[in-house]
């Protein structure tokens, strides 16, 4: 196989390579030109993340072999604009919030520019379609859409405001669009390093068997190969979550089928690939439960012989193939049944679904001489990853070094390692720095997606619609492992009444073990199936008792004093004000029109926390760098709100402060991005050390002005008196003379402790701080022959206490809704005999821009007591509504009691047939 | 084993016969949309990768008075665009816009799509519908000719000999009286692999069916006509009545399989749902076509 020579024109520019045969022009922009702006995030076609312009067409890289580029013309994102001489459509992306993780936008802005080139004032439709084969995963598309509105106003519109641009409350662009938008953004499979070796799994192909032997011989010898690890020659212990059971190979027996065995490590990605189908495992076969209600039967099945080996944090029953249970009871349940008018039951159930995000896991090591070891990973929790690492592989945690990546999309995905302890292992092992990168295949096969459930209701309701009794049961099935199975139940129990009153409880939450790939925590874990079961089940009680589903909803809804079903006081209530402006916004009260159906759903969620520390330091210039140890994942928190906050707590212009990236070497601990925790406890920790700094500069100052501090006002760069703006005094003087003469930097810091509100009833969580409120309104219609769903509107409305910046808000809303939609209506990772049947994205359906129907974000203000400004979470709520909207407005329209999700043409169908027959 | 095989690009037919009647195993790629899929999840079983995106005479789509051929280097984004009017374009547009996404289709062939031969492809019911023909050339034995319905012989399986290249596919052009309909049934709107897919094509001379043709994408190893149902109308006029016995003989005739995308069941029902449909479209836009 030798190379041959590629001429092409790249950029505007002649270039010449040397390619292999193999290679795909993706692989030559990538690894031969090291032009990382192109991405891969499927390597089937099937995403758009590495889209280039081939002769002025927007193509798939992947999908073209480098020699047949021969001759022609290839765009990249490096070509289209640089950081300093932005194109309209990267100046558009910035300024409309189209860029949230940015993996997918070098793609979106190629598929644009084809557009627009060809066509330049096009219609919705003709944007919608062009950039349909451009999968995003973070904004739901409206703001890319957005983004070129903006470009066809250029010019007639001008922009009047009295606000700073980065004043509380203001819209504005994220200070790392930039990079984004450019393609220099450095993601995890970016990362290169000098001799880097690449890396690959051995995976189980059995569900669930004993391992009699692993033989890697022959793996060993292939030219190209420099290390191979099994569980058998590491040193390895249990680690996880709340629960410990998992390690990183499986040892004595595989309990799923994809379950790592062995890792080699070899000069390329194709050799690494074909040295693990070299390892020879053998197998006897053991037999295997899938069902997770099967799995709880006496006799089944165990899939971990001893669960005492397993350290957890909760306490708990637990025994046989039950991983946790929890348990909520209020009032007196009997009674409460014995009261009620109507008694409604309900069995709903929801599948597997996939985080998704558009960027693959991967990770890069690098074995230092001292004993050390860095780690580039693309983590949402680079602290609690060390944490896990020390766990895993039975070493301190400080001897780990992890630097994150720019993340292309987390939701949970990138909560818990998947690559970094192999990477470990293979770099020392292999003494060369060593790269391992899930296919998507196995990012959909093996990386742990949402808990599948089951979910039975029985609720008591009096004729006037109050909510007197309720039984839930939930039985979540974790896989083969349970690391996040018991916090999945328990903020399951915490949303099984959702935000309404119901006296009299029972709430029981399950977690099962099955021979299934493990489940985790992904983007509001347990809330979309509390939502749809619950919200769907409060449309029959509605139905049963002959009232408008918003009139019963707030009949029953949570006002200020109320309390949680573990006994949190609530004070500040807003969701009756949510439901209301969501339903207006769809014309709820207006005559359905024939073939329309509505309907509406609610959640409630936490904000926050966990511990932080955050720093603000001077530099001797009057600038200012932010020091956090956290993470964003895309939402744009940290170069948005958190940065906006930290200017208004000191009082100078945003530019005046430069967000400082490290790694944990260098950063200040974090619990990570994750929880709706971002702007609630970084934004709380950043604005109190930046009102520590700014009373340490105002003193600062009043040496130099000859003034008590309390006279003193920062503005702009400069210190003055009160009302006397002409004695002043410029930061740069008083940082420089303090740095020069005084001992250096002045620091603000604020550390933040986790202290829940108080409960009155045991619960593991217990309380959420700052609990968030949203509702949802959907209007669809529905093909009656064929089954397929057509969202046409879509209103969700969400208290988030103070809007920081809006943009984040609405991104947040918007990318959660159409993820949430996802659910309602295509997205479920098929099993059969515990192997996943379409981990692809050809098969594994996120929507396009051509599925999105248009979203109305509505901001609601309740500030929180917690915390300035009163922020709350927004990250993971809009997720959870969208799955009870949904299914409530086709129950509505069909007069058909919806159970199961996703609602795709043939569930649909069925449902249909049913009610006809 | 690993990819590793050698690359040539082809500059006009006769070379890329030749290259095809030379020794190993030649894989022929124009869109590279399905080759490069198959590259992904495992190494390609090649010792030769062809590359026929440079011959020109593929290129080309040619229309007379009465047929249609497609070079089998037409994209799927270059027959959206094209624009030869009546019931020819409103068959090949829908499926157009429904052929996977803007960016497969700016690469994607219709020669790659046939030679695939998947059975959900969403080309082939719209050329089965056309009567469609393939046209065949190698070095040893010149060119022949065969009914699409031929070429298919299973999933991804044809009658192309290993040394044959696929040139182009002759259709009918229908008659501007002629009616069409189709209707790909997907997950989603944008990018979906179909769960059906039916083309229909019609022609009705004062009142009763003269020619029909029903063809069904994803219900069978291979994109097929359903024939039985097409007889049923034949000669008739295209009542209610008829129009339900065909969608149930079409749906009878459908083959379908349960898998991860979809029951059988509903495949089968979503057949007769569906050719009734289309068949009434065409039999209300007959009644409301002027007169001749």
């Amino acid at each position: 196989m030798t190379k041959r020579t590629l001429n092409f024109t790249l950029n505007g520019q002649a270039e010449t390579l040397e390619v292999a045969p193999r290679a795909r022009l993706l692989d030559a922009l990538r690894v031969d030109l090291n032009l990382t702006g192109t991405k891969e995030g499927c390597g089937t076609g099937d995403c758009g993340s590495c889209t280039v312009l081939l002769d002025g067409k927007p193509v798939n890289s992947c999908m073209v072999f480098a020699l047949q580029a021969e001759g022609r013309d290839v765009t990249t994102i490096e070509g289209v604009g640089k950081p300093r001489a932005l194109h309209p459509i990267q100046q558009a992306m910035i300024r409309s919030g189209g860029i949230q993780c940015g993996f997918c936008t070098p793609g979106m802005v190629l598929s644009l520019k084809g557009l627009l080139d060809q066509n330049p004032k096009p219609d919705e439709d003709e944007v919608r379609r062009a950039i349909s084969s451009n999968l995003c995963r973070c904004t739901g598309y409206s703001k890319i859409l957005d983004a070129v509105k903006l470009l066809a106003d250029e010019g007639t519109t001008t922009e009047t405001t009295e606000q700073k641009p980065w004043a509380i409350g203001a819209r504005m662009a994220r200070g790392d669009a930039v990079d984004k938008v450019t393609g220099k953004a450095v993601y995890g499979e970016d990362v290169r390093l000098s001799r880097m070796l690449y890396g690959a799994l051995v995976r189980s192909t059995f569900a669930h068997a004993k391992i009699r032997s692993v033989d890697v011989t022959e793996a060993l010898n292939l030219p190209g190969v420099k290390a191979v690890v099994t569980g058998q020659d590491t040193e390895m212990g249990y680690f996880g979550y709340e629960v410990r059971d998992l390690r990183i190979f499986a040892l004595d027996k595989v309990r799923y089928n994809g379950e790592p065995i062995a890792a080699v490590a070899a000069t390329t990605p194709d050799i690494a690939r074909e040295a693990a189908s070299l390892v020879r495992v053998d197998y006897e076969e053991l037999p295997a439960v899938f069902d997770p209600e099967a799995a709880l039967t006496e006799g089944a099945p165990l899939v971990h012989d001893s669960l005492e080996d397993y350290e957890i944090d909760w306490e708990t029953e637990r025994g046989g193939n039950l991983c946790y249970k929890v348990e909520v009871t209020d009032g007196d349940l009997e009674r409460g049944f014995a009261e009620a008018d109507h008694i409604v039951r309900g069995v709903y159930e929801t599948p597997v679904a996939h985080p998704g995000s558009i960027e693959p896991h991967s990770s890069t090591a690098c074995a230092e001489s001292s004993g050390r070891i860095t780690i580039w990973t693309t983590t949402q929790k680079p602290f609690v990853f060390r944490s896990y690492l020390a766990q895993a592989l039975k070493r301190p945690i400080s001897s780990f070094r992890i630097v994150p990546t720019a993340i292309g999309g987390g939701f949970g995905g990138k909560l818990f390692p998947v690559l970094e302890p192999y990477v470990v292992l293979l770099a020392e092992r292999a003494g060369l720095p060593v790269q391992m990168t899930l296919t998507r295949e196995e990012e959909m096969a093996a990386t742990m997606g949402r808990h599948p459930s089951r979910i039975e209701i029985e609720t008591g309701v009096r004729s006037d619609g109050s909510l007197v009794a309720h039984r839930l049961r939930m039985l979540f099935n974790t896989g083969a492992y349970g690391p996040y199975g018991p916090n999945t139940a328990a903020l399951g129990s915490l949303m099984a009444t959702g935000p309404y009153r119901i006296p009299n409880l029972e709430i029981t939450g399950l977690i099962a073990y099955t021979n299934t790939p493990p489940n985790g925590s992904v983007r509001c874990p347990g809330g979309p199936q509390l939502a749809f079961a619950l919200e769907t089940h409060l449309d029959r009680v509605a139905r049963a008792v002959g009232m408008d589903p918003l009139e019963l909803r707030m009949k029953n809804a949570w006002e200020n004093g109320d309390t949680t079903c573990t006994g949190q006081v609530l004070d500040s209530v807003s969701i009756k004000e949510c439901m209301r402006k969501a339903a207006d916004a769809i014309g709820w009260d207006k005559p359905r029109p024939p073939g329309v159906g509505r309907g509406i759903a609610c959640n409630w969620w936490v904000s926050g926390t966990w511990g932080t520390q955050t720093l603000i330091e001077s530099n001797e210039d009057g600038t200012f760098r932010l020091i956090s140890g956290c993470v964003d994942m895309g939402t744009g928190g940290m170069s948005g709100a958190i940065m906006q906050m930290a200017a208004e707590g000191l009082g100078v212009p945003i530019d005046a402060i430069q967000l400082v990236s490290g790694d944990t070497d260098t950063l200040p601990w974090d619990h990570g991005h994750g929880g709706s925790r971002m702007t609630f406890t970084i934004g709380r920790s950043a604005y109190e050390a930046a009102r520590d700094l700014r009373q340490q500069l105002l003193t600062e100052a009043s040496g130099h002005l000859e003034a008590p501090p309390e006279e003193l006002v920062i503005e702009g760069y400069r210190v003055h008196v009160r009302g006397q703006e002409e004695r002043s005094v410029p930061l740069s003087k008083i940082c420089y003379a303090r740095h020069k003469k005084h001992g250096g930097p002045m620091v603000g810091v604020s550390s933040i402790l986790d202290e829940p509100p108080p409960t009155t009833k045991p619960h593991p969580i217990g309380a959420f701080p700052a609990p968030s409120f949203c509702a949802h309104a959907v209007e669809l219609t529905v093909d009656e022959d064929t089954g397929e769903v057509r969202v046409t509107r879509y209103a969700a409305a969400h208290d988030v206490g103070k809007a920081i910046n809006p943009i984040g808000c609405e991104g947040q809303i918007e990318g959660g809704v159409v993820m949430g939609l996802g659910l309602a209506l295509m997205e479920e990772l098929r099993e059969k005999d515990g192997r996943v049947q379409n981990p692809n994205f050809a098969d594994y359906l996120l929507l396009t821009a051509e599925d999105v129907p248009p979203i109305e974000s509505i901001l609601v203000e309740q500030p929180a007591t917690e915390g300035p400004f009163g922020v709350k979470g927004v990250g993971e709520p809009p997720i959870a509504p969208p799955t009870g909207a949904v299914a409530n407005a086709l129950a509505e329209l069909l007069g058909a009691d919806v159970g199961r999700l996703p609602l795709s043409p043939e569930e649909v169908s069925s449902l249909i047939r049913t009610v006809r027959s | 084993m690993i990819n590793d095989f050698e690359f040539v690009q082809a500059h006009d037919i006769p070379a890329a016969l030749q290259a095809l009647a030379g020794e190993g195993r030649i894989i022929p790629v124009a869109g590279g949309t399905n080759v490069l899929v198959n590259m992904k999840r495992a190494p390609l079983p090649a010792d030769l990768v062809l590359d026929l995106t440079r011959v020109e005479a593929l290129a080309p789509i040619t229309t007379g008075r009465d047929h249609v051929r497609f070079g089998a280097n037409v994209t799927f984004a270059q027959l959206l665009e094209w624009s030869p009017g009546g019931p020819l374009q409103e068959l090949v547009r829908p499926m157009c816009m429904g052929f996977a996404g803007p960016l497969i289709r700016n690469l994607a062939t219709v020669g790659g799509n046939v030679c695939d031969a998947s059975p959900a492809a969403d080309v082939s019911p719209v050329l089965l519908a056309l009567d469609a023909q393939v046209e065949l050339e190698s070095a040893a034995e010149g060119s022949r000719v065969l009914a699409l319905t031929d070429f298919f012989q299973g999933v991804r399986r044809t009658a192309r000999r290993r040394d044959e290249l696929l040139t182009g596919i002759s259709c009918d052009r229908p008659r501007e009286d002629e009616r069409v309909f189709y209707y790909k049934l997907g997950k989603r709107r944008a990018d979906a692999i179909s769960i059906v897919s039916v083309a229909i094509r019609l022609r009705l001379e004062a009142g009763k069916v003269e020619m029909a043709r029903i063809a069904l994408g994803a219900v069978a190893p291979v994109a097929m006509r359903a024939t039985d149902a097409e007889t049923v109308l034949l000669d008739g006029a295209l009542s209610d009545q008829t129009i339900a016995e065909a969608a149930s003989v079409a749906a009878r005739e459908a083959q379908p399989i349960d898998d991860f995308r979809s029951g059988g069941a509903y495949r089968r029902q979503m057949v007769e749902t569906l050719v009734a449909r289309g068949l009434r479209q065409i039999a209300a836009h007959r009644q409301g076509a002027p007169s001749a």
